[in-house]
């Protein structure tokens, strides 16, 4: 029995460690892109600075951040603005589904940066948020 | 002159009894559930029986026993003035079973009452889609039923009135209590020429047992449901679905089904997607495309629901409102909902239908398939004030 449990073990390791590494097979991708496109070493400080600084919007004229909906726990699940709608948690470590996709990668990068800095990230500020989420 | 002593005699045998005392209870049961969407299945169980009741009665009006049978009480106009016309002198005359203006009344209910039962199954086949005439019946003359529907159920209740009044004056001209008797079965008679009435207890029986066992089924889902899967007394059709419009849309919020707004807001909104509701959706072309085509034919001109029917016909045509939330209909069907339904921390956002709609995933919005929260999280709410 406690055979069978471990070989059952044994086939869910590499199945976990699968999805991380997707999630670097993504992120690498996307980080060659933002270099070829000009940006340098990226850093998790620099990622996570980003991550809560906050930004006025010029037509509500309130305060956002990624926190707003993210929560400042990317292990926690977070609650979109405006409906409430929960937000799986974005942490690879709980959520291993997290950044394995690289057309959602872009999808949200574009729209999340226009809505919390009200233009897109640049190559270098896309890069370091996503080696900070990569460390969470 | 012969002295008869007066001795109680059964007059209404039990079928009878039940038939009446079920038939209070059901209409009772119907009036209070009348207008209150969520309890329409309670409405309509009291529907079926009440139908079920007075086919029945007709059947017992022909092969029941004496003072049951149309042919003991039915009378011309005639009898019935002549009745009138000396009931306040001492020469009135005593009915041991039905009066004629009594038996007059008992027609009419059991002819209107089968008018209102037919028009409510129209308006449940017209305007829900459900029951036998499912189908059979377009939005608009379920509607038309509706209304025939509601004024004829206030007809029904002004000649129950005139029913209960009637009892009341002949309880007291004749010193006789026909409320009792319709409890007991008897009368206190001194005619010689009383026809004798069999119980008929049997059948009475099995009258309570065949209304108590569809009972059962008909409500058995509320004794089986969980709060995961609560119980839906309707379920609607099952209206058509899309794999990009589910994912595009169910990203930040429940995925509307296009038949909740006209066409024509469908295209605005997504001609507009830049800026939708303060942000920018950024779709690509294709998928563009396949929402649009998915909107357009699945929008509520489609009429495939209620809802959809109802908001296409009151929303102008030169308005496309952006949100379900601005349109008459909705404002309409949630004018009574108190502010703290809306404060709930389980609701909070208008535009949040699977709060209360146990089905709003699915798009149909049936009637019966909505839950308020529950009260206990009220108490919490107010001494936690957010």
């Amino acid at each position: 029995m406690n055979k069978y449990l471990m070989i059952c073990g044994m086939m869910l390791l590499p199945l976990a460690y699968s999805h991380s590494v997707l999630a670097t097979a993504a992120v690498d991708e996307l980080l060659a892109e933002y270099r070829s496109a000009g940006a340098t070493e990226f850093s998790v400080e620099a990622g996570n600075t980003l991550w809560l600084q906050e930004f006025q919007d010029a037509q509500s004229g309130k305060m956002r951040q990624c926190a707003t909906c993210h929560t400042d726990n990317l292990r926690n699940p977070g609650k979109h603005a405006r409906t409430g709608k929960p937000i799986e948690p974005l942490a690879t470590s709980v959520n291993p589904k997290s950044l394995t996709d690289i057309k959602k990668i872009r999808k949200w990068l574009k729209r999340n940066c226009k809505w919390t800095i009200g233009r897109e990230c640049t190559p270098q500020e896309k890069g370091n948020v996503l080696t900070f989420i990569q460390t969470q | 002159m012969k002295l008869v002593i007066p001795e109680a005699k059964r007059i209404w045998d039990l079928p009878i009894r039940v038939f009446h005392w079920l038939l209070v209870s059901a209409f009772i049961l119907a009036w209070l559930t009348q207008g209150e969407d969520r309890y329409l299945d309670i409405h309509v169980f009291a529907g079926y029986l009440i139908l079920g009741l007075f086919l029945f009665r007709i059947g017992w009006g022909f092969w029941g026993s004496h003072y049951a049978c149309f042919n003991s009480f039915a009378c011309g106009w005639r009898s019935v003035w002549r009745y009138l016309t000396i009931l306040l002198t001492p020469q009135r005359q005593h009915f041991i079973g039905h009066n004629p203006i009594g038996g007059w009344a008992i027609l009419l209910i059991l002819g209107l009452g089968l008018v209102v039962t037919l028009t409510g199954l129209l308006t449940l086949g017209g305007e829900e889609q459900h029951g036998p005439l499912a189908g059979l019946i377009s939005f608009a003359w379920g509607d038309i039923g509706h209304e025939c529907h509601e004024i004829l159920a206030w007809l029904m209740l002004g000649l129950i009135g005139i029913h209960i009044a009637g009892v009341l004056v002949e309880s007291r001209l004749h010193q006789e209590n026909l409320i009792k008797a319709m409890i007991t079965g008897y009368k206190n008679t001194s005619t010689e020429d009383t026809a004798s009435v069999a119980n008929h207890s049997r059948l009475a029986i099995s009258l309570i047992l065949v209304v108590l066992s569809s009972g059962g089924s008909y409500f058995y889902g509320y004794f089986t449901q969980t709060a995961e899967h609560p119980y839906l007394p309707f379920i609607g059709p099952q209206l058509p679905d899309n794999a990009t419009w589910r994912e595009v849309c169910g990203e930040c919020h429940l995925a509307y089904h296009p038949t909740l707004l006209p066409a024509r807001s469908w295209q605005r909104l997504l001609n507009e997607q830049h800026q939708h509701f303060e942000e920018d959706l950024d779709l690509d072309a294709e998928t563009l495309a396949e929402l649009r085509q998915f909107a357009s034919d699945n929008a509520a001109e489609t009429h495939l629901t209620e809802p959809a029917w109802q908001i296409e016909q009151t929303t102008p045509l030169n308005q496309a409102p952006l949100r379900i939330t601005a349109t008459a209909y909705w404002q309409e069907q949630h004018e009574e909902i108190p502010k703290q339904i809306w404060q709930h921390p389980l609701v909070k956002f208008k535009g949040h239908c699977n709060a209360c709609h146990l089905d709003a995933e699915q798009g149909t919005f049936e009637d019966a398939a909505m839950r308020l929260p529950q009260h206990s999280d009220f108490s919490q709410l107010s001494t936690k004030p957010h």
